[in-house]
């Protein structure tokens, strides 16, 4: 029962608000309920602390001869790391938004019920849960999209993503059955090596990591709350199912190409975040290289390691997207964060870079510069003026707003030092002295060099090439031709004489299968 | 009384007392009322049993006789009369909300009627004929008063009378099979009668062309209902020949010809829909595909390969009302329901394109809509045999993902200029909810339908052990 807590506060509190909005629209205030909400919320999860691993099922679906898992959620190492980064997300969104121009008690419920949703994914047991929970939240993000999107060219970037993320969840399923095909019932316990893989490129396919695809050009409106709490927790429902995917189940010829793959996505993503304009301009580079890096880490055999740089994702971009009214003196505060990229000794990506038994160390040389790109990245982003100036608001908003990131901070630094079971070591210290050598250099010229050069365009040759409009523009020419080719079959089909047509046809489908059948 | 007679012969004629009525909110009314006492008496009255209310006391008799022929209802037949009455409800109930109650109570309810009667015909062979006459009441349903009849109707006429007399033809033979059982040629031929009988009578490729054309031609709501009553019962009905003919039954190659069959509905189904740009064609592929799974599920064979086919009804039938009730709103808008003028609908109609993406992506199979469940369990049942026979499959289902993904594309498109607004009227916006809602839930709790169809494997002697 202590794994739903967190949900049903956040569930309610979301119900309250939504019937808070039409019963009394004057109510003054919705905040509180919020805010209250998350904060419980954030208490709760900790109980899981209690007893871990715990899981709860629902009915089992019936016949249960034909349905062997039941939807099941999980608290253990794995979900709850997430789970605290995503309620800790929550949290901060509401908190923070006293100081921006978003009072709308919907964009709290949506970020709660939003929420409530990823620690469901996170926390599935099983794939069935995973791509129940998935699809709920790729067709809420769908709407979500559609109805904040200023143009038709987002739009059709919006339903290339969601596109991308069900051709994701079909991978799972697919995978599922080629276990079956081998008699072996999947779970995230029994994952058989020919079906680890398919696991992995489908939260590849959705992070837009496998291949390297970016459907968004730009950001939308749904700007520093509800939209980072959007691009994180979806991010973060994906990432998860990359810890659960056991080292032994990715033995596949595929990897060290997979590894280019996500190395190439890396990079790309790394530099166009240093060289984006400010850090909302660069989120969807900041989701893409932080899923390389937990994609990379999966890969070398190290699930474990991929839940820092998921965690990451979510608190040390949250803590950034968020800070949105600065002030000299709180400078510290995003800083912090930076902590948690770079993998130093109980940092939260102090594991990451460690390599399972299957993979070379020198596997992780190529992510290296990836990772000082971020960070020095967030060290320029956070440097920046800010949307507004903490100075000019009210006091008590100068005491909440900081809460509300600090909790952001805090968070990264409680997890890797007692988060999960890769949480809390030393990690490869000689990856990160580089890493973080390689930050200081790239800081050093992004504060010098980058600040004369333009800003990466949306619009610029790799980002054209990244965004696959090739492929699109390929797959555009194939469909022109098979559209062709069904145009005329169905037009003989239905034309005048297709009652023959289908006669004829039905006589040579015939004559194929007695042909095969001999 | 019997069974038949207040299953078959009341409802045709209350079915003939409808169609003098002008009042259309009058007709619906009834035709709703009198389809839900229908469906709750064959819930809760037994039949063959003598009941006594007080001093009064009556039997349903199961059987009744009709120019030389029975028509038999049995206990085991009334969770199939619960379930066609019961859908029927959800479509004359949704009719008025979108102005089509009128011909599709009073028609709709005559042709479920003759459609119960085909299936309790017997010899069952008769079936064919009462489909064929099912089919010609359905004539003035899918065509206006005054307007020629377009080519798909033509077409689905040509077709569906084509399957009868092959059917017919069929049984001819095999009452010389039960004679002379090891005369092979005399196996063969009947088997391909059989074969080509209801290859006609389920619009398999190639004869499938009719499904799309008349989704173009009538309005979609109706045609909506056609397809889903007539492949409904006729796959019954081909269950009632496996039933029957032990030779068929054991037949060798009977479980790889079903698999042919059902991939190439599946197939041609599924890559045909991601190449339309007319909405309603792509609910007519989506139906051919939809009948290529029943056959699927049908060459598993078993227990599980039937309880999967009773599976598939109840959300077949969910998203099939919905995706024709969303469609026929739309038509109001965008009469030509390609997808050139669509754009930016989403807009406009909400739910309505809501109701339509998502009864797509649930015929389609998406996790978490209603359609997953059995679809999953079909796609593990065929994976366990065969992966290269799931793959083309899977094939197909993409192709019908892909033209969801396309008709998404196409509502969100357009001006984004236009403010979100719902020009649905309230009654289409209540039940288009409730059409979301369903399709959510059954996603989630698909046990909540069982009790629905598992009795219904029970009709069948052999195919139910």
């Amino acid at each position: 029962m202590l794994i739903l807590l967190p949900i049903l506060f956040m569930l309610i509190t979301a119900l309250t608000l939504v019937i808070l909005r039409f019963v009394r629209p004057n109510f003054k205030y919705p905040w509180m309920i919020a805010a209250g909400g998350s904060v419980l919320a954030l208490i709760s999860i900790f109980l899981w602390q209690i007893r871990l691993p715990q899981s709860i099922s629902m009915a089992p679906w019936q016949p249960v001869n034909l349905f062997f898992f039941a939807p099941t959620w999980l608290a253990d190492g794995i979900s709850w790391p997430y789970a605290l980064s995503m309620i800790a997300l929550a949290a901060a969104v509401i908190w923070t938004s006293v100081v921006r121009a978003e009072s709308s008690p919907s964009a709290w419920a949506a970020t709660l019920l939003l929420t409530a949703l990823g620690i469901l994914a996170v926390g599935a047991e099983n794939p069935l849960t995973l791509v129940l929970v998935w699809s709920a939240i790729d067709l809420a993000e769908l709407v979500a999209m559609l109805r904040s999107t200023e143009g038709e060219e987002q739009n059709q970037g919006v339903v290339i993503a969601f596109a991308a993320r069900l051709a994701g969840t079909g991978l799972v399923l697919w995978a599922n059955l080629v276990s079956t095909a081998g008699g072996i019932l999947m779970s995230f316990r029994a994952t058989p090596a020919s079906a680890g893989i398919y696991l992995l490129i489908a939260a590849g396919l959705r992070l837009g990591v496998l291949p390297l695809h970016l459907p968004y050009r730009k950001e939308n409106v749904l700007r520093r709350g509800f939209g980072t709490t959007l691009r994180l927790v979806s991010a973060a429902a994906s990432l998860s199912l990359l810890a659960r995917i056991p080292a032994s189940a990715l033995k596949s010829s595929l990897v060290p190409f997979l590894l280019v793959l996500a190395a190439v996505a890396a990079l790309y993503a790394g530099w166009m975040w240093l060289r984006a304009s400010d850090e909302i301009l660069g989120r969807p580079f900041w989701v893409l290289g932080m899923a390389s890096l937990s994609v990379a880490a999966s890969l070398n055999g190290n699930p474990s390691g991929s839940i820092g740089w998921g965690v990451m994702l979510i608190l040390g971009g949250g803590l950034l997207f968020l800070f949105s009214a600065r002030q000299r003196n709180i400078t510290w505060l995003p800083l912090l964060g930076l902590w948690g990229l770079s993998t130093l000794p109980f940092s939260p990506t102090a594991s990451a870079w460690q390599t399972g038994n299957q993979t070379f160390w020198l596997a992780v040389i190529p992510f290296l510069p990836a990772q000082g790109l971020f960070m020095a990245g967030f060290i320029r982003h956070a440097l920046h003026p800010g949307e507004t100036s903490l100075e000019s608001q009210e006091r008590w908003t100068k005491v909440l707003y900081p809460t509300g990131l600090f909790m952001l901070a805090a968070m990264a630094i409680l997890l890797g030092i007692w988060g999960w079971e890769g949480a809390g070591n030393l990690g490869q210290w000689w990856a990160a002295v580089i890493a973080n050598v390689l930050a200081a250099g790239f800081t050093a010229l992004a504060l010098t060099v980058l600040v004369r050069l333009k800003p990466a365009s949306s619009s610029s040759q790799w980002t054209r090439l990244f965004r696959l409009e090739w492929v699109y523009k390929t797959m555009t020419v194939f469909y022109d031709f098979f559209y062709r080719i069904a145009g005329l079959l169905t037009s003989s089909l239905e034309g005048e004489g297709g009652l023959l047509w289908s006669l004829l046809l039905l006589a040579l489908i015939l004559s194929v299968l007695s042909t095969q059948g001999r | 009384m019997s069974a038949p007679v207040l299953w078959i012969f009341l409802p045709l004629l209350v079915a003939g007392c409808l169609l003098l009525v002008r009042n259309r909110k009058v007709i619906a009314l009834v035709a709703c009322i009198f389809t839900l006492l229908l469906t709750l008496a064959a819930w809760l009255l037994p039949i063959d049993t003598v009941m006594t209310i007080g001093s009064w006391s009556f039997k349903l008799s199961s059987s009744f006789e009709i120019l030389g022929r029975h028509l038999v209802l049995g206990s085991n037949d009334r969770t199939l009369l619960v379930l066609v009455y019961g859908s029927a409800i959800a479509w004359f109930a949704a009719a008025p909300a979108i102005k089509a109650a009128r011909r599709l109570s009073s028609l709709g309810l005559a042709i479920t009627a003759l459609l119960v009667a085909a299936l309790a015909v017997e010899p069952f062979l008769y079936a064919a004929l009462l489909i064929e006459m099912a089919v010609l009441l359905s004539i003035p349903l899918l065509s206006a008063p005054g307007e020629k009849p377009g080519r798909g109707l033509i077409r689905f006429l040509i077709f569906q009378t084509l399957g009868m007399p092959f059917i017919l033809f069929s049984g001819w033979l095999l009452a010389g099979i039960e004679a002379n059982p090891g005369d092979l040629g005399l196996v063969q031929q009947a088997a391909i009668l059989i074969g080509l009988g209801f290859s006609f009578l389920l619009a398999v490729f190639p004869f499938s062309s009719w499904i799309p054309l008349l989704m173009e031609e009538a309005s979609p709501y109706t045609v909506g209902f056609i397809l889903w009553m007539f492949p409904t019962v006729v796959l019954f009905f081909g269950l009632g020949f496996l039933d029957h003919y032990t030779w068929l039954r054991d037949a060798p190659a009977l479980g790889s010809i079903l698999t042919t069959v059902g991939i190439l509905m599946v197939v041609s189904g599924g890559l045909l829909a991601a190449f339309q740009r007319h909405l309603g064609r792509i609910l007519g592929y989506a139906v051919i595909m939809e009948t290529g799974f029943s056959i699927l599920t049908i060459s598993l064979g078993g227990t599980v390969g039937l309880n999967i086919f009773f599976m598939l009804l109840v959300p077949r039938s969910l998203s099939l009302a919905v995706w024709a009730f969303a469609l026929t709103i739309l038509k109001e808008d965008s009469p030509t329901l390609m997808l050139g003028d669509i754009k930016g609908l989403g807009r406009a109609w909400p739910f309505a394109t809501c109701g339509l993406v998502l009864a797509n992506l649930a015929l389609a199979g998406m996790p978490l809509l209603a359609g997953f469940p059995p679809h999953q369990a079909i796609w593990e049942g065929l994976a366990s045999n065969s992966l290269p026979v799931v793959s083309w499959v899977l094939l197909g289902t993409s192709g019908l993902i892909f033209s969801a993904i396309r008709v998404i594309l196409a509502f969100a498109s357009g001006s984004t200029a236009a403010n979100w607004e719902s020009r649905e009227t309230g009654a289409q916006r209540v039940l288009l909810t409730i059409g979301f809602l369903a399709l959510l839930l059954l996603g989630l709790f698909p046990q909540w339908v069982v009790p629905l169809w598992t009795n219904l494997p029970a009709i069948f002697t052999h195919l139910g052990q």
